[in-house]
């Protein structure tokens, strides 16, 4: 091997490029590697050249190829490290790529691609021998070196600080994660990890344990080895061949996994696909390794009295039968060999429920199996709370959507929404409840709540021709566009203030409401004097503060109308239709009584001159907060969602209504006949000359 | 993965295409008057073989040398009806008796100490090569770039004490031997034993291989591998239909013929100790599964979904559990195997399993509470670790659990 010692595979200062960086992993990985080590230069993907990968730890540059990399990186920023993330049937080339142009500073190649056949990883072997390169994979998670803070791959997730702490332990295994859960195992016998490698566990595995336990026998760091192996190859046979030879002066704790493949009579789809006699299998690296330590594996029921015979035995090391006992394993090596703990406060290996609900069952179990809750550690905890406090709305997790619909979906025969067929929809449906249904994932509860939202949609048709979005139809039109542009036109004159402030009304009756146990709107038993005081005196006190320090404040959105808005008691009349077919019905809307309310509040607290108007765009926003809150409680859509609706709502009858303007001044006006002359267009600044 | 080939598929696909010297052969399908006639063509002597992909030389007495076209068809009845190391043949086939002064034993294989493939060779064929003493085999790296060639071949084999005048023509048949490996993608093959006639004759006569299914020439257009008979359930099957229609995600399942713990684990490494640890705690696991890779939520969603439908019904105990993940999202993953466990229980009525979580890995709060949300909707009882909970642990409490639930226990009402 080229590398002499472990830190020659990766230590601090080492310069990395990463192939196929834009790609999925490759990207996600990078990023947060490069906020724990910043490591990366740079990274190269066909067809992305120029493109720049904004992280928090920096800007990755993505090259073509990397040959480019190597022509546009300075010298003295040249890669010595490879992390190659490409699809299986590119290694090949990238590695040759590698070769060809990286030969004189680059290092290692850490190959993390899976499946990549077997003929390919011994060509890249080949290649890489040739060229004096380590490489390793392929199939490896990657590798961190725990003193220097620098990692390769994916090794320790996005918990890298919490999984490694600083100490003398080098892990080696065939899994990647058990790098990660070995290492956690060892903080519970007060040990720290050096360096942790994962060997990769394809076919052939490229830098064997052997080298690696020649490296580590070389490392200053480290003073105990712990490995995990899985069955297949002649690698561990081999490795005890060599202790043997040399002496080998470290104690390893071994693991040896895969007795179930030998027992079923399965491939574990790792290295055992090719068996190359009898020392591959899982009870053979048992037995060979037993057979070099010199003692039976470790058993928690055994008292092993620390005699010169047994130092001399655990010099060598010991296998453990069960992967929780590698703590107690490393604890009796160090105990007995005097090797100092590198954590002072060992956290003991026990279970911790941290949500137990066994209802009836418990009764029937024994006590010791009806777990009681643990608690929960940090950041853990934490993240519960915010989630669990939070009483509306979820976090929808994320995923690639490109093909992806829970709206819609057509098998050749039936078009449907949420499940539903179009078809019977539009038998049986009003436009009104497929809308509720293609909004919310529900359809309307009942006939009430339909013809609430009926309404809401007939009111945002229009408020006249001189609204701004009547004047984007008109526009459009004036200047000759197509019906789609023209209400697009309208559209595209809505926004936060236009159109959009109902969204900004659910974001605050959410934050008024929240809090509140309210199952249904229309039943919510709540006082709602006392919370419009409520809101009213901070209100108060917010555009106080704000004054005195000559700042704009925050508005409690849907207040007030520029047209309804000259009475001592404004109302737009609308949401009066809206308000008064609530109260006809006997039911009552909690957000749209609360701001009926607030309105007169925050005139009688002396904030206001006069009671402002509720306008449509609250109505619109208490109607569809209504319809969504039953989602929001049972926690089926996120509180996104709901702000949009509103909003939608709006802009779908307005664009109608946009439709209208067109069509009217399509028929009637002149061409270009919303332009304004320029004579009364007023000048605000004088001419200049260049 | 990998696909295994058997002699037949040797004899009638790759041998012609390799020019590898072969004895003549005849499918058992044949009719009477062209089996009647091969045997005569072929000096009256025959072996019946089965097609299977059982391993080891001899397939277990399932091999019959027959002289005449009765015992012929009898046999080919007989043994293409006869399983074999738990493996029924595909059919059973007829191959000329080749008379042999000597037999030789070849193998080309992917080699974990050169990490190159290797080259073995020995003048005592026939038998298994773990049988052979040291001194009488031999092996050598091959360049996977150079290849093996005739004269590295020729010396191996004169090393061994071949008569010079057979070293030429077994030399070229070697050199085919190995350009049949690496034109086809293999892993490993093994040509045992080549017969060499008392008249100079070479024939290769038994024939197996592992073809790397990663290697994109095990795909080439015109080579087949056929289907066999296999001992796989339905469950398996559709796991590796859907394992293979994406590369996104792993979904590799083994039935393990437990009847208790329906296990959904996370990670190669973690999944074989979990499934180890279940079965010495008596936890009878019904599959080994690995389900890692950062599976996309539509991937794990039907991997779930698969699980459920062959297993969920017969569960004692549901078990997802795995390692702290590296790359997977946690919140992804276990919304899908909620919606996949909302979505069986929504077709197939209510159950009543305990469930048992344990999980570590990126956006893991957020993935646990939405399986704590949908096990609480189902009403089903829960206990959920943390990544601070090591996983042989929970396996072994899932274990002694499931143990502990009553025979008699009130079912869901």
């Amino acid at each position: 091997m080229r590398a002499k010692t472990l830190s020659d595979l990766l230590k601090k200062g080492d310069r990395i490029a990463v192939s196929n960086i834009t790609g999925r992993e490759a990207s996600k990985v990078s990023e947060e590697s490069q906020k724990y080590c910043a490591n990366i230069i740079g990274g190269w993907a066909l067809g992305k050249g120029g493109e720049i990968i904004q992280t928090s730890g920096g800007t990755i540059p993505v090259f073509a190829t990397f040959e480019e990399l190597m022509r546009l990186t300075s010298p003295e920023m040249h890669p010595n490290k490879i992390i190659i993330y490409s699809p299986p049937a590119a290694v090949y080339g990238e590695i040759k790529e590698v070769v060809d142009h990286g030969r004189e500073s680059i290092e290692t190649i850490f190959v993390i691609t899976e499946h990549v056949s077997v003929e390919v990883t011994a060509k890249a072997y080949s290649l890489c021998r040739d060229a004096g390169i380590d490489i390793i994979g392929c199939n490896t998670l990657g590798m961190i070196n725990v003193h220097d803070q620098v990692r390769v791959g994916a090794v320790g997730g996005d918990s890298y600080r919490e999984a490694f702490p600083p100490g003398s332990v080098t892990i080696i295994s065939n899994s990647g994660n058990m790098v990660n859960t070995i290492a956690g195992y060892l903080q519970a016998a007060g040990m720290g990890t050096a360096y942790g490698i994962s060997t990769g566990k394809d076919t052939l595995i490229l830098t064997p344990v052997k080298n690696l336990l020649e490296l580590a026998r070389q490392d200053p760091l480290t003073k105990l080895v712990v490995l995990y192996v899985e069955p297949g190859g002649l690698y561990e046979h081999e490795a005890i061949e060599v202790m043997k030879q040399t002496g080998f002066s470290k104690p390893v704790v071994v693991y040896v996994a895969g007795t179930i493949a030998e027992k079923h009579n399965i491939s574990l789809g790792h290295a055992g696909a090719v068996v190359e006699g009898r020392f591959t299998t899982a009870t053979a690296k048992m037995a060979e390794f037993d057979a070099y330590f010199k003692i039976k594996a470790f058993t928690t029921d055994r008292r092993y009295r620390k005699t010169s015979e047994l130092r001399e035995i655990l010099q060598r090391g010991i296998r453990v039968t069960a992967l929780h006992h590698i703590p107690k394993a490393v604890r009796l090596v160090c105990d007995t060999l005097g090797i100092p703990r590198d954590i002072s406060s060992a956290k003991f290996l026990k279970l911790n429920p941290w949500f137990v609900n066994l209802g009836e069952l418990a009764r029937q179990i024994p006590h010791e199996l009806d777990l009681a809750p643990g608690n929960i550690p940090q950041p853990y905890a934490r993240q519960v709370k915010e989630q669990e406090q939070s009483k509306l709305g979820i976090t929808m997790s994320r995923q690639n959507m490109r093909n992806t619909s829970h709206a819609s979906s057509n098998d050749g025969v039936t078009p449907r929404v949420y499940g539903y067929s179009l078809m019977d929809i539009m038998s049986e449906k009003s436009f009104t409840a497929a809308l509720i249904l293609y909004w919310t994932g529900e359809l309307p509860r009942d006939q009430f709540e339909e013809k609430l939202a009926e309404m809401t949609l007939i009111a945002a048709l229009t408020n006249g021709p001189g609204t701004i979005s009547a004047q984007g139809a008109k526009l459009s039109s004036s200047a000759g566009n197509t019906p789609n542009t023209a209400m697009i036109g309208t559209l595209a004159t809505m926004g936060t203030t236009h159109g959009g402030n109902g969204a900004e009304a659910v974001r605050f009756l959410i934050d008024v409401f929240g809090n509140e146990n309210i199952d249904d709107p229309y039943n919510s038993g709540l006082d709602v004097d006392v919370i419009a005081k409520k809101s009213a005196d901070e209100f108060k006190k917010r555009k106080l503060s704000a004054k005195e320090a000559s700042l704009e404040y925050r508005r409690i959105p849907c207040l007030g109308h520029p047209v309804f808005r000259n009475d001592p008691i404004n109302y737009d009349p609308r949401e009066q239709v809206i308000y008064n077919y609530i109260k006809s019905q006997g039911r009552t809307n909690v957000f749209l009584e609360f701001y009926h309310r607030l309105v007169h509040a925050i005139k009688d607290n002396g904030s206001m001159n006069k009671v402002l108007a509720v306008n449509v765009d609250a109505a619109l926003a208490c109607v569809w907060l209504g319809i969504c809150w039953r989602h929001l409680r049972e926690k089926h859509m996120t509180i996104q969602r709901a702000m949009d609706i509103p909003f939608i709502a709006f802009a779908l009858g307005r664009a109608a209504g946009g439709a209208g303007e067109y069509l009217d001044h399509n028929d009637f006006g002149t061409d270009m006949d919303m332009r304004i002359p320029a004579r009364d267009c007023r000048v605000l600044s004088k001419p200049r000359t260049l | 993965m990998t696909i295994r080939m058997t002699e037949l598929t040797f004899l009638e696909q790759f041998a012609p295409r390799y020019g590898i010297p072969v004895p003549r052969h005849i499918e058992g399908t044949a009719k009477r008057s062209e089996l009647k006639r091969a045997l005569e063509e072929w000096g009256g002597r025959a072996l019946v073989k089965p097609d299977v992909l059982a391993g080891r030389r001899g397939k277990a007495g399932a091999i019959a040398q027959v002289d005449n076209v009765q015992d012929a068809i009898r046999q080919i009845k007989r043994i293409s009806g006869t399983e074999i190391s738990g493996h029924m043949p595909r059919s059973a086939y007829l191959v000329e008796k080749v008379p042999a002064a000597f037999e030789m034993f070849s193998a080309i294989t992917y080699n974990s100490s050169f990490l190159q493939p290797s080259f073995s060779v020995s003048l005592e064929g026939g038998v298994d090569i773990e049988d052979v003493p040291d001194d009488k085999k031999v092996t050598m790296p091959v360049d996977i770039f150079r290849g093996l060639d005739a004269y590295q071949a020729g010396e191996l084999i004169e090393k061994l004490g071949c008569e010079k005048k057979l070293i030429s023509e077994l030399s070229r048949a070697l050199v085919s031997f190995w350009d049949l490996f690496v034109s086809t993608g293999m892993l490993s093959a093994e040509i045992n034993p080549w017969r060499i006639t008392p008249k100079g004759k070479i024939y290769a006569c038994d024939f197996k291989a592992t073809v790397d299914d990663s290697n994109y020439k095990s795909k080439v257009p015109g080579l087949e591998f056929p289907d066999y008979p296999e001992n796989i359930s339905a469950f398996e099957e559709e796991m590796a239909a859907w394992n293979s229609s994406s590369h996104q995600g792993q979904a590799h399942v083994s039935e393990l013929g437990g009847s208790k713990i329906l296990p959904i684990l996370f990670g190669g490494g973690a999944s074989t100790i979990i499934t180890e640890t279940l079965e010495i705690a008596g936890g009878d696991p019904m599959f080994l599964s690995d389900f890692g890779g950062n599976p996309p939520y539509e991937r794990m969603l039907g991997t779930a979904r698969i699980c459920f439908d062959h297993k969920l019904k017969d569960a004692k105990l549901l078990l997802i559990l795995g390692g702290k993940a590296n790359n997977t999202f946690i919140d992804v993953t276990f919304q899908a195997i909620a919606d996949a466990l909302l979505a069986y229980i929504d077709e197939h009525g209510p159950i009543d399993i305990p469930v048992v979580v344990g999980r570590g890995g990126p956006r893991l709060v957020k993935g646990l509470l939405a399986l704590k949300q949908a096990l609480e909707y189902l009403n089903l009882p829960y206990v959920i670790f943390g990544p601070d909970s090591p996983v042989t642990l929970v396996a072994e409490y899932a274990a002694k659990l499931v143990n502990a639930i009553p025979e008699n226990k009130e079912v869901f009402s």
